[in-house]
């Protein structure tokens, strides 16, 4: 099966299942990792679903839109590998992404 | 010694509908997560363990969501997985065909869906319209010098925007409204059988169906349009009958909430010393109002859950089969989570945001950031047209010991009405 590797906000790891349709929060938060916030629940609206990609898998992903940039843009944390993890979606050609949980604002 | 008080009846009883807080609090030294005496059902009432059972779509289903955790399940739970008997049964919950009960795939497909409809981008390029309408209501209201804010504003606005928004056509709009005003509310307490009708939920669909087919023909710039030709995240087209449960299901859902949420907050506004003043000159302190609001009263007061699968909540164990109570009032108010001023209001309270009112999880109220956008633009027009508002006091009593009239409901708390004496702008 399909996995993506995930490391949370203390440095612990993990290796999770894709679900491939599934968003990567819902992903992150289904297997139990609370430090992802996730308050509005997928609507682009909260950016406490903050993420970082590794760098060069960056352009395995479907891109930003005004929304999630203007969001992320309001974090004290950004980063040039910063997404929304309740933006992207989850697919079998996704395996192995390595998803680190940024820190909250 | 708190178990030696006969435990009250949160369905039922009217004393636990004016103040729900009071009974939650005899409730909470019986520990986060307890069984009650009146129904065969968990109260959970902890904050976090309310958020690890919304956070755990895994082991609990929605399907009682609407329906409520009063009624005991329609079939006998077999085994430590229940999660097929569930769907067998799906058609005998009430609500059982709306995104609010649904769980897993079926659930994420829908899911997708919604998240493309209250973006910020979408909310923003609707502000001109919402900031339009509340002129005109307001104003028509405070050239009176009084109003109801439940019924004369609150209700019809909500109901304008969300049927602006969806593109509902304008002359359609009142026979909704009307619809909505006769129907019962959901969770009724009066009507303990038969909570929650579905009568003008079913009137409202055959209009979406009809919409829906028009649009997918010949699409708009509308949310109907938009879900009309949308696909789930596979690629694949939802079935117009998914369709009409869920346009309808957004239409209804934000009616009554979103409502009482201004007159909850408008209550705070007056009477919370120096605050509607601090309201007036900054007004970038409004999202904070109502945060606070949302936690202290918020207006869904419980959610429902059921387990499908053996699991546990904190060290409690809960078996399959066993129904939960998710109260989220509960949860808003709890010390361990918020200190020991949890019951009083508190604008910039730390970590407000983490409140639960709108839900937490896959089932996250997807009509939050809409919600918040309503009331915030009526706070401003409201400000911007008036210099001063007055609660009746002939209506309600004088401050101190004013009485409310509230929507006998076990799931929204919020006021019949709220009577308003309103000071036009000099
Ligand atoms: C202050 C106003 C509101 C409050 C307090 C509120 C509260 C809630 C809560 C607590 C839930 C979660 C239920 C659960 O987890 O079982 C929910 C779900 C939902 N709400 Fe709201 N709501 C409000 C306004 C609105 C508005 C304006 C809309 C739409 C226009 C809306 C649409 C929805 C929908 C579609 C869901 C179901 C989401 C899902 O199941 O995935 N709500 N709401
Ligand atoms: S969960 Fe709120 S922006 Fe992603």
């Amino acid at each position: 099966m399909a996995h993506i590797y995930l490391t949370d906000t203390e440095g612990r790891e993990a290796t999770i299942d894709i679900i491939a349709g599934n968003s990567l929060m819902q992903t992150i938060t289904d297997a139990g990792f609370d430090d992802l916030l996730a308050i509005c629940g997928g609507m682009c609206s909260c950016a406490t679903c903050h993420v970082y990609i590794d760098e060069g898998q960056l352009a395995q992903l479907s891109q930003m839109n005004e929304d999630e940039q203007e969001l992320l843009s309001l974090s004290d944390y950004q980063q040039d590998n910063s997404r929304l993890s309740c933006q992207l979606r989850m697919s079998d050609a996704l395996d192995g992404l390595r998803v680190t949980i940024a820190p909250a604002d | 010694m708190n178990q030696a008080i006969k435990e009250r009846d949160y369905f039922t009883d009217h004393d636990v509908l004016l103040d729900p807080y009071a009974y939650f609090e005899e409730m909470r030294p019986r520990g986060p997560v307890c069984q009650l005496e009146t129904h065969d059902c968990l109260l959970v009432t902890g904050f976090d363990e309310c958020v690890e059972v919304l956070r755990n779509p895994t082991d609990f289903s929605s399907l009682n969501s609407l329906a409520s955790s009063a009624f005991p399940l329609p079939f006998t739970p077999e085994g430590s997985d229940i999660s097929a008997q569930l769907e067998q049964n799906r058609d005998k919950y009430i609500g059982g065909d709306m995104v609010v009960t649904y769980d897993d795939t079926r659930h994420t497909n829908i899911r997708a869906l919604i998240s493309l409809m209250f973006t910020p981008s979408r909310l923003k390029a609707n502000e001109a319209f919402m900031r339009e309408y509340a002129e005109k209501m307001v104003s028509d209201v405070v050239a009176r010098g009084r109003c109801e804010l439940v019924h004369e504003i609150a209700t019809p606005y909500v109901t304008m925007v969300i049927a602006d928004l969806m593109g509902v056509p304008a002359e359609d709009r009142s026979v909704f409204e009307e619809k909505i005003a006769e129907g019962q509310t959901v969770g009724s307490i009066d009507d303990p059988d038969s909570p929650t009708d579905m009568s003008a939920v079913l009137f409202i669909a055959e209009y979406m169906g009809r919409y829906l087919q028009e649009r997918a023909a010949k699409p708009g710039a509308d949310l109907l349009s938009e879900l009309a030709t949308a696909s789930y995240p596979d690629g694949t087209k939802p079935d117009l009958i998914e369709l009409i449960s869920l346009a309808t299901f957004m239409f209804a859902a934000g009616q009554d909430t979103s409502a009482k949420l201004l007159a909850n907050a408008m209550r705070y506004v007056v009477d919370e010393p120096g605050l509607q003043q601090q309201l007036r000159e900054d007004r970038k302190l409004i999202p904070f109002l109502l945060e606070e609001v949302l936690r202290l009263e918020g207006s869904s007061k419980a959610t429902h859950r059921l387990a499908r699968r053996d699991t546990t909540i904190g060290d409690t164990k809960v078996p399959a089969g066993t129904q939960v109570i998710v109260a989220l009032a509960a949860a808003n108010r709890d010390p361990r989570r918020w200190g020991e001023d949890a019951n009083e209001f508190k604008l910039k309270r730390p970590g407000i945001k983490q409140h639960i009112g709108f839900g937490r999880g896959s089932h996250t109220c997807a009509g939050a950031p809409l919600a918040r956008a309503e009331v915030a633009t009526m706070f401003n027009t409201f400000f911007d047209r008036t210099d001063n508002i007055e609660i009746s006091a002939s209506h309600h009593g004088a401050k101190g010991a004013r009485r409310y009239e509230f929507e006998p409901s076990f799931i929204i708390r919020g006021m019949d009405n709220l009577h308003l004496e309103l000071q036009a702008k000099n």
